[in-house]
């Protein structure tokens, strides 16, 4: 479980997050809101990559700086925005890297391991892959490849910066399958956050924070009323939400 | 029998000094030199039939071209040079054959001369090294001689003249302290650059130009050059010819510091005479 | 998609390469110490007269032991220098070493004329011009990390070795400006030479890569998870500030020792990553592994030619090695422009 308490971040001398309080719980959370709201910052943050200001942030109690770089690694997995992979590894050696956390930089190969990479790649649909090089795979299947990687953590936390990109309607549907099973596993639930742009599958999730620069507008699930009004203030009425057959649903709102 | 004993052991060391004093005196017969200056030097001292190999450059005397060449001081041959047995190397300091030449048991000498002095003592050595010690002493009489010969043929109208002489097109001059500029001034020529500037000082331009020196030396080909270069046109030496020319077979006894120095003061002697007056 | 009976089953292109490599390096080896400045002669292997013993023990051997070590040296700083800075351009000598080393081969070079005789007998001259050039390249690695306060971006580090080699370079014509005999002993090492190698190159040879090769292997992981980027590599828990400082100690002192025995020898770091990875693909351990291989084969075969072509002359290896490389990489660019 994550608390933030009051976090503020600049970045290149700009503030991008002003103020940010939220508890991240197991379930599905996403971070919707328009471009610049801090979104992957947030997520940044969370991840350990970059320092606040100002503000707490706490892993399970304890100060996030408190956590050494390998514990806070098994604990919070995190999967980056753009693919800056320029990776001539195999598929299958890419995966097995998301067990770094556990195996040290030394350690070797164990069965558990093998698990979780197989377990991973299947969860993803990249099992044919699993000999090819990463350089060799289309878009699509890179990004499932990089997933399949954060997932073989195996770790209680999973940040996924914008992870459908690159992905087709079925594999799109198929991720948000995977988000959802994943943090509603009834052995190990577990706290998914994504950060997405594609507003009919973030209305899916459990729960919706809506951010707008720098601060968050409202937190809540999208049946809240409160939260879809949030949601089309800070995309300035440019879209318009309906319920269609019990689930929500985000329409452009193109007629002036 | 104490006495028997005591002589037999007095003759027989006697016989092993002798033995080792005549192995100890025994001097190289197998050589190789690495430098075109010693190979000079080694010839000038009257062991040119002892070389067995040298260095591509080595080019004087016309019998050393028919040897076997091993290569330069960079990139020396070293399985051949192994091969050829030489039981003495001569070579410059600072060079990495040397160092792996002698950890494969040759012995290597190092010399390097830099000045009128320094030739001197680096002949007197080699001699010694050459066992032929009265040899060097016999040959610097006759370098001074010629250097004298040579100071003496210089018309009097250029004695104290100035002199710029190039060493490069850069352009490089040689200073006073340089070998070539220590014999310029044996010839009671004045240099333009003063010893302070170094032995071989890159300089501007404009201070040969407004240093306007009475005589210009250089090599061939870029005495003919020169007056195309910006503002050179001016140099009165060159406009008035006061010039001396050294073509490549004649520029390196001039610049190597060895055996043929008298022989290059009396070349620069030779050219003033034929240049008229300032 | 390509069907499975396409692909070949994992780990048997990398052995493959591993035994051809292995089998060129054995040939290039055993050739070399048939070649001499008089041609070929089988006879130096199979009954060789004493004189000949000598020179094959005392000369042949060890030149093709080190030029394998020292190859194998340069084939693995240019994987390291690759992985670490994620660029399949880099080479070793980015991070200050080439022109540490120059500048070390120049002061001592220059001492006796510039300090007088009594400095070529210190400790310059104990030095001397292989320790001169090791001491200069962990130098002139050590001014780039301090330049870049520690490794702890990249991009930094790329720069702060840019500027190093630039200013280390100036500091070098310098010095040669004013001592111009250490100009021919300056060109010289540019140029590269596996014409000295004796038994006690050999040994220093062995020793870094014995150093080095283990120590590269076991940080390989961190390069792997490098080329993911850099933040995904830091979210799986790696300390990269300090990894990356260990590796680029490990480079320097691969390069240093390499090029304090053979002088800059061009392009082989460059290259041999890239031709381990047109023949086989793994992780960077496998890439490490296998560059070292491949730089001692290029290396020997280097040697051979520039030993052979113009017998009994000898052709600077540094100058066979770019025209090589050159040519390799050309039609590498060829190649990517026309896919």
């Amino acid at each position: 479980m994550i608390e933030i308490r009051d976090l503020h971040l600049d970045l290149g001398g700009r503030p991008v997050l002003r103020g940010i309080s939220l508890d991240l719980t197991p379930g599905w959370t996403v971070l919707v809101g328009p471009n610049g709201a801090g979104k992957s910052t947030l997520l940044r943050a969370v991840a350990g990559l970059l320092s606040p200001q100002g503000g707490s942030l706490r892993l399970d109690g304890r100060p996030l700086q408190q956590w050494s770089a390998p514990e806070r690694a098994r604990r919070i997995a995190w999967m980056a925005q753009q693919s800056e992979a320029v990776s001539e590894l195999g598929v299958r050696d890419v995966v097995m890297l998301g067990r770094l956390p556990h195996q040290g930089l030394f350690g070797s190969e164990t069965a558990q391991d093998r698990h979780a990479v197989e377990a991973a790649m299947q969860a993803t649909e990249c099992l044919t892959h699993q000999h090819r090089r990463l350089g060799e795979l289309s878009g699509g299947e890179r990004q499932r490849v990089l997933l399949a990687r954060a997932l073989a953590v195996e770790a209680p936390i999973v940040l996924l910066d914008e992870p459908t990109t690159h992905l087709d309607p079925p594999h799109q549907v198929g991720l948000v399958r995977l988000m959802m099973n994943h943090a509603h596993d009834p052995v190990q639930p577990r706290t998914v956050v994504s950060v997405l742009h594609d507003l009919p599958l973030a209305l899916a999730a459990d729960r919706l924070v809506v951010m707008a620069a720098g601060t968050i507008q409202a937190v809540g699930s999208p049946h809240d009323p409160v939260v879809r009004e949030a949601l089309i203030d800070v995309f300035a009425g440019a879209l318009r939400i309906e319920n269609v057959g019990g689930r929500w649903v985000a329409l452009p709102e193109i007629t002036p | 029998m104490t006495a028997w004993i005591q002589r037999i052991l007095v003759a027989g060391l006697l016989a092993l000094s002798g033995l080792s004093a005549v192995q100890a005196a025994e001097p190289p017969k197998r050589i190789v030199s690495l430098l075109p200056s010693l190979t000079e030097s080694v010839c000038a001292l009257g062991a040119c039939d002892r070389l067995i190999a040298t260095d591509r450059w080595s080019n004087w005397p016309r019998s050393v071209q028919a040897l076997p060449k091993v290569g330069g001081l960079d990139d020396a041959q070293v399985e051949r040079i192994v091969a050829l047995k030489p039981d003495l190397v001569l070579a410059a300091e600072s060079s990495r054959a040397v160092e792996r030449l002698r950890s494969l048991g040759l012995t290597v000498r190092t010399l390097e001369a830099r000045s009128h002095g320094e030739v001197r003592d680096a002949l007197q050595r080699l001699a010694a090294w050459l066992g032929r010690p009265d040899e060097a002493p016999r040959l610097w009489q006759h370098i001074e001689a010629d250097l004298n010969a040579a100071a003496a043929r210089v018309p009097a109208h250029w004695r104290g003249r100035t002199v710029y002489f190039e060493a490069d097109d850069a352009p490089y001059a040689a200073g006073p302290t340089s070998f070539i500029g220590e014999t310029l001034g044996r010839l009671g020529l004045r240099n333009v650059v003063s010893a302070a500037l170094g032995p071989f000082p890159k300089l501007n331009p404009e201070f040969i130009l407004r240093a306007q020196p009475d005589l210009v030396m250089a090599r061939t080909r870029a005495l003919s050059a020169m007056p195309r270069r910006p503002g050179w046109g001016r140099l009165e030496a060159l406009r008035r010819r006061h010039i001396c020319s050294f073509d490549e077979e004649r520029y390196d006894p001039m610049v190597r510091p060895g055996p043929r120095m008298g022989e290059a003061a009396l070349a620069v002697a030779d050219c003033l005479s034929t240049l008229g007056t300032p | 998609m390509t069907t499975s009976s396409q692909i070949p089953p994992p780990g048997s292109v990398p052995r493959r390469l591993g035994w051809t490599l292995a089998l060129v390096i054995g040939l290039a080896a055993l050739a070399g110490l048939c070649a001499g400045p008089d041609g070929w002669s089988l006879g130096v292997l199979t009954g060789p007269d004493s004189d000949q013993a000598l020179i094959l023990h005392d000369i042949r051997l060890p030149r093709a032991l080190g030029t394998a070590l020292a190859g194998a040296l340069f084939g693995l700083s240019g994987a390291l220098a690759q992985g670490l800075f994620r660029n399949p351009l880099a080479d070793p000598f980015l991070l200050g070493s080439a022109s540490g080393a120059s500048l070390g081969v120049v002061m001592v070079l220059a001492a006796p004329p510039l300090l007088g005789p009594a400095a070529a007998a210190g400790w310059l001259g104990e030095l001397g011009l292989v320790g001169g050039a090791f001491v200069g390249a962990l130098a002139g690695v050590s001014l780039t990390l301090l330049l870049s306060r520690g490794a702890e971006h990249s991009t930094r580090l790329l720069l702060a070795g840019v500027v190093v080699g630039v200013v280390l370079g100036a500091v070098n014509d310098l010095i040669t400006l004013m001592a111009p005999d250490a100009l021919r002993g300056r060109q010289a090492f540019g140029l590269g030479s596996t014409s000295f190698f004796g038994w006690t190159s050999v040994a220093l040879l062995a020793l870094s890569l014995s150093l080095t090769l283990p120590l590269a292997w076991r940080f390989a992981r961190v390069l792997d998870a490098l080329s993911l980027g850099e933040d995904s590599a830091t979210s799986l828990g790696l300390d990269l500030p300090r990894l990356r400082a260990a590796l680029v100690g490990i480079l320097a002192l691969a390069t240093g020792a390499a090029v304090a025995q053979a002088g800059l020898i061009a392009f082989v770091g460059l290259v041999c990553p890239h031709l381990v990875r047109r023949f086989a693909h793994g992780a960077h351990g496998f890439v490490l592994l296998a560059s070292a291989g491949m730089g001692a084969a290029l290396l020997l075969v280097a040697d051979l030619a520039a030993r052979t072509l113009i017998a009994p002359q000898e052709l600077p290896v540094g100058v066979l090695t770019a025209v090589l490389g050159g040519f390799y990489l050309l039609g590498l660019m060829h190649r990517r422009g026309v896919s």
